[in-house]
């Protein structure tokens, strides 16, 4: 032998062996007799046994005659000595040291140089794992269809390539569909395409990739055999575990009805808000009329009854943007008054103006009436007494100051200390403020005559509720 | 039934108001009048275009958006109208909130005055819609 060949030979053993002690599947040598005459280390480590108590050994001897598997024997007895190899042999077997267990067999003749009869290598590959997850798997799905057959709402399970694996009975039976029918095809071409929307595509798209579902996505359609419909669609991932690949649930849920209740309630609220305004206006007409035939004098009293229906109106129309047990946005209310005031008492050219400055805070419609008629009284005493030369700020302020709300309206006028002694309608004004703030069981924060201006700060019990726990209708 | 109704005060712009109320139509045209405008009068569309289609002055159209049964009536009107006449100004009243929805619907560059509205409110709006 040459030097080269030798040192080929040296490098092909070396490499041979080490590969036999790296690979991580058990692997056994057995003569002609099926006695074991080497093994590798994997197959020492995964059946708890070492070269003394094995090399040697019938392999149907090893430990205890464990390795005595009917499966087993057909495999070297009656499979092998026919054929020169078999891959993928399941073997099942309860192993007294290591407990059930499933083996991948491979086995394969090997013959060495003069060696006629040859030996047999088997690798062992324990698959007990995998085949565990594959059952839990199978049996997890199993489950997942039958709850997906008791959901009364038509569902799909999408593949990553949005094509429908699975067709829930609803969805089937209620778009007249075979599962065949759904198989392997998109959403977008079921039925009339009905659900080929550019917008629920893109939508879609992301939901797997970027983890992102859809809430509530509307679709209003024709089809055939349920007529006109709107359908809810909600989607997300779902994952299996021992599974990488993700899979879409999309969710088609029949707001029809309710679509059509929430209609006949907007279109019945539009009535009534159209009849109670015209009313009101009818109202305010009234009161224009006799402000024609009214001395000078009484003229603002006229004005400030106007403002007071405008401000109901107002409210009325934050309200009526709210359903029952909702809540009016503090700050948005603040700035309609504002802008109400500042058209009715102010018009375009006035040189006074009405800043709002609210917290995210909310009201009950119940108490929303009475406080924005505070505000209108407030800000209506500023515009008519704080400005002689008729330029000046208001600011419309509400916070939460501790367990209490603080109003506070504020001017930079002349102040109380320069107004003269309270004439009649001013009285009436601070009485209204006075049965207002005692309607919300609030107090009046005595006020501070030094200073710009003039300040009223009122303290409100906490019956506005922090938007975090509400949901926030008004804006 | 049609109204025109002759100016009381100086001459200044001719406005067709459009209100199924009638006492807050004739009330608008009082105010309106005494600004020294002129006006007319209609309770629904189709009299509204009625006079819209005639050979008649009108710079604007102040109308209601709820007329009788017609819920988006005043929008439809004012597309119509907008058509026959390109140059009218446009000024919508409602009682009912409008939405974006019912903004979508107005003519572009638009105003709407909310009822009730006072009369110092709606001069304001009558003179900034003469105005734009």
């Amino acid at each position: 032998m040459s030097d080269i060949a030798l040192g080929k030979k040296i490098v092909s053993d070396i490499a041979a062996s080490d590969i036999v002690e790296t690979v991580p599947s058990a692997l056994i040598i057995l003569d002609r007799n099926l006695n074991i005459t080497s093994a590798n280390r994997a197959f020492y480590q995964t059946f708890r046994t070492s070269p003394s108590e094995t090399e040697g050994c019938l392999i149907y001897t090893l430990g205890n005659r464990q390795w005595d598997i009917p499966a087993l024997r057909t495999l070297l007895e009656s499979v092998i000595p026919h054929r020169a190899s078999v891959e993928g042999f399941e073997v099942e077997h309860d192993f007294p040291t290591i407990g059930r267990r499933t083996m991948l067999v491979n086995a394969r003749k090997i013959f060495s140089p003069g060696d006629h009869d040859g030996s047999i290598l088997l690798a062992i590959e324990d698959v007990s794992e995998e085949r565990a997850a594959r059952a839990e798997s199978k049996r997890n799905w199993q489950l997942t269809q039958s709850i997906v057959d008791t959901i009364r709402d038509p569902l799909v399970v999408l593949e990553n390539d949005m094509t429908i694996v699975t067709a829930s009975k609803a969805f089937l039976t209620i778009f007249g569909i075979t599962e065949a029918e759904t198989h392997g095809r998109r959403v977008s071409e079921l039925g009339q395409h009905q659900w080929d929307v550019p917008a629920l595509r893109n939508l879609m798209e992301k939901v797997l990739p970027e983890n992102k579902p859809i809430e509530s996505f509307e679709i209003e359609d024709d089809f055939p055999g349920l007529g006109r419909r709107v359908f809810n669609l909600n989607a997300r991932k779902i994952s299996q575990p021992g599974n990488h690949a993700h899979r879409m649930l999309l969710v088609f849920e029949d707001i029809t009805d309710r679509k059509q209740r929430e209609r006949d309630a907007l279109s019945l609220t539009n009535e009534i808000s159209h009849r109670i305004k015209n009313n009101l206006q009818v109202i305010v007409g009234l009161i224009a009329y006799e402000a024609k035939w009214t001395a000078a004098p009484c003229v603002q009293g006229y004005k400030t009854m106007q403002a007071r229906i405008g401000a109901i109106a107002q409210l009325y129309d934050l309200i009526s943007q709210t359903s029952l047990g909702r809540t009016v946005a503090v700050d948005a209310y603040l700035r309609e008054i504002a802008k109400a005031m500042s058209a009715s008492l102010l018009g375009n050219m006035s040189g006074i103006e009405i800043e709002v400055e609210g917290e995210a805070l909310e009201i009950d419609p119940d108490r929303a009436v009475p406080f924005g008629l505070l505000v209108n009284e407030l800000t209506t005493n500023a515009i008519k007494h704080a400005f002689p030369d008729g330029k000046g700020h208001i600011k419309l302020c509400v916070e939460r100051v501790d367990d209490q709300i603080e109003l506070v309206v504020s001017d930079d006028g002349v102040g109380m200390k320069d107004i003269g002694s309270a004439k009649a309608p001013e009285k009436r004004g601070s009485d209204y403020v006075a049965i207002f703030v005692r309607q919300l069981g609030g107090t009046i924060v005595p006020p501070d005559l030094q200073g710009i201006g003039t300040t009223v700060r009122i303290r409100l019990p906490l019956l506005l509720v922090p938007p975090e726990s509400t949901e926030r209708v008004a804006a | 039934m049609l109204v025109v109704t002759a100016s009381m005060g100086r001459m200044m712009a001719v406005i067709l108001i459009v209100e199924d109320d009638v006492f807050i139509r004739e009330i608008a045209e009082m105010m309106i009048q005494g600004w020294g405008h002129q006006t007319l009068a209609a309770s629904d569309a189709d009299e509204a275009l009625v006079f819209l289609r005639s050979g008649m002055s009108i710079d604007a159209l102040f109308t209601d958006i709820y007329l009788k049964r017609m819920v988006l009536g005043g929008c439809d009107l004012a597309h119509q109208a907008i058509a026959l006449r390109p140059d009218l100004r446009v000024l919508y009243t409602t009682g009912n909130s409008v939405t974006d929805k019912t903004k979508a619907l107005f003519v572009v560059g638009t105003q709407c005055l909310r009822k009730p509205y006072t009369e110092i409110q709606l001069q304001n709006s009558v003179e900034n819609l003469l105005a734009a």
